[in-house]
């Protein structure tokens, strides 16, 4: 058991952490919607700002991974202490992740202009699965940051409503580079953001069930069947003696 | 879990055999309560650790485990404590710590009697006089405490002579040479520096593998190092009992979750 001098300086070392994934989460977001703004407007400033984004969240997980370290080496957390350390540290890299595939999508949309390119509105579902990504990378950093675990409860669910729509909108692509109306290297690039926007909302879901784990301690299972079920969680270790 | 019977027809609650078996035991001192009605099974062959502030009933709650309790003038027990099945406060007294032996907070070696007369003293209590089988006693007893190849080459040299840690190692010596079934351990390493404390904790570790051990501990690092479970106190009262790592990194309680994070104790 920490002595109080010890707890002092584990809850002030905590509070650091926090405010640091706090900050790390609110750029993710901001990273993007930037991505998405680069991609509908076509604007090099947007893409620019995601570029500098990335590299703030980049810089920012060093420092997050840095301190969860001494914090484990130093204090031996354990309980809610533990949790939130090592849900920090799984969280940090899925927040470094959506600013790399943000960075990604601004990559792709400044490639897109110079090309003749169909609007986003033309690519069906490509706008919906923009937002609705968002929106869930939204909700999970919204639920880290306040502790609530409802709100992430069938986030699940919200992916594989993603996965459908990634799905179709791979389909509808390939159709309208089959029938030419959209030019394969531009076609290409859609294929690929439609790809990265379905990898953002993974991370959402890794975000929202390790938040589901800090605060409740019950693990949910990551692991999807194909059919979008979730895989109960593996069985508890015997506990009898040998 | 909790506010139930962990135990029934001497099996834990998640069917696993106990050695020993607490069903509803409360302890105590004149008309003041120190144990409130715990029930808990001890797995044979593993560590149990019991945590929890000063002052929780720990160290009550393990000295009833070998009438030593009632030592007090003044104290009492309700509940039974079952040993195999069979209730200890029915049987004889001095049997019952045969078979079940302790260890204390303080190394307490015998001040007058050499390393080999203190490991020796519980069998010859137990009248035994055989030259032979004393010593085949003392070194086995010496050598699962991990203290015989510091002793070997003075063993009736006086016991008070060795260093806190040896002499704490010297006291397990003298439990395990009546060839106990439960080892009792009441802060063992309270009194110790951190290498002798490792020493202890790297024994205790091993001493599983023969005895059911059941150790008292302020460090809730020692008992996620050497415990397989672990239960916790507070105010007289079993608060939470699980597997160690379970109830480190997910406690149910809030009060476990409060005392372990160093919120209150």
């Amino acid at each position: 058991m920490p002595t109080a001098v010890e707890r002092k300086a584990l809850s002030e070392a905590l509070g650091r952490l926090n405010e640091n994934m706090r900050t790390m989460s609110q750029l993710s977001v901001l990273a993007i919607r930037k991505a998405a703004q680069a991609l509908e407007k076509g604007r090099t400033r947007d893409a620019d700002e995601v570029f500098t984004l990335d590299q703030e969240i980049y810089g920012l997980k060093q420092r997050v991974e840095q301190s969860c370290i001494e914090l484990i080496a130093l204090y031996a957390p354990v309980a809610s202490d533990l949790r939130t350390i090592t849900a920090s540290l799984e969280i940090t890299t899925d927040l470094d992740r959506i600013g790399r595939y943000s960075k990604d999508i601004a990559e792709a949309a400044e490639k897109l202009k110079g090309m003749s390119r169909e609007s986003l509105g033309k690519i069906g579902n490509l706008t919906r699965m923009a937002d609705m990504t968002i929106q869930m990378i939204e909700t999970s950093v919204n639920a880290f940051t306040q502790r609530q675990a409802d709100p992430v409860r069938d986030i699940v669910r919200t992916d594989d409503a993603i996965d459908a729509l990634h799905d179709e909108v791979f389909t509808e692509l390939v159709e309208k580079m089959t029938d030419q109306s959209v030019a394969p290297r531009v076609g290409a690039q859609y294929i690929l953001i439609n790809r990265y926007f379905e990898r953002l909302a993974d991370h959402a879901v890794n975000i929202g069930l390790d938040v589901i784990y800090m605060i409740t301690a019950q693990r949910p299972s990551k692991v999807k069947r194909r059919n979008g079920e979730a895989h109960p969680p593996p069985p508890a270790p015997s506990a009898a003696p040998s | 879990m909790l506010g139930e019977p962990l135990t029934r027809n001497n099996v834990n609650h998640d069917g696993a055999p106990s050695k020993m078996v607490v069903e509803g035991l409360s302890a105590f001192y004149g008309s003041k309560k120190a144990v409130s009605g715990v029930s808990l099974g001890f797995r044979e062959h593993t560590v149990t650790a019991i945590i929890g502030p000063s002052g929780c009933g720990k160290s009550t709650l393990i000295r009833c485990l070998n009438r030593m309790h009632e030592v007090v003038p003044g104290t009492r027990i309700e509940g039974r404590v079952l040993l195999d099945g069979e209730d200890i406060y029915r049987q004889d007294r001095v049997s019952v710590r045969r078979r079940i032996g302790m260890v204390f907070q303080k190394p307490n070696p015998f001040p007058t009697m050499s390393v080999y007369d203190n490991v020796a003293a519980g069998l010859r209590l137990n009248g035994m006089r055989k030259r032979a089988v004393l010593d085949a006693a003392v070194t086995k007893g010496l050598k699962q405490a991990a203290l015989w190849d510091e002793v070997k080459e003075n063993v009736y040299g006086p016991g008070i002579g060795l260093s806190g840690g040896q002499q704490q190692r010297l006291c397990i010596a003298r439990a395990l040479a009546i060839e106990p079934e439960v080892v009792l351990m009441d802060e063992p390493c309270s009194a110790l520096d951190p290498i002798a404390t490792a020493k202890i904790e790297d024994l205790i570790f091993d001493l599983q593998k023969t005895y059911t051990v059941v150790i008292v501990t302020h460090n809730m690092q020692q008992a996620a190092r050497v415990a397989e479970y672990t239960a916790f106190m507070y105010l007289g009262e079993l608060i939470e009992y699980d597997r160690t790592e379970k109830l480190f990194e997910q406690p149910t309680q809030k009060l476990t979750e409060n005392y372990i994070t160093g919120r209150f104790g």
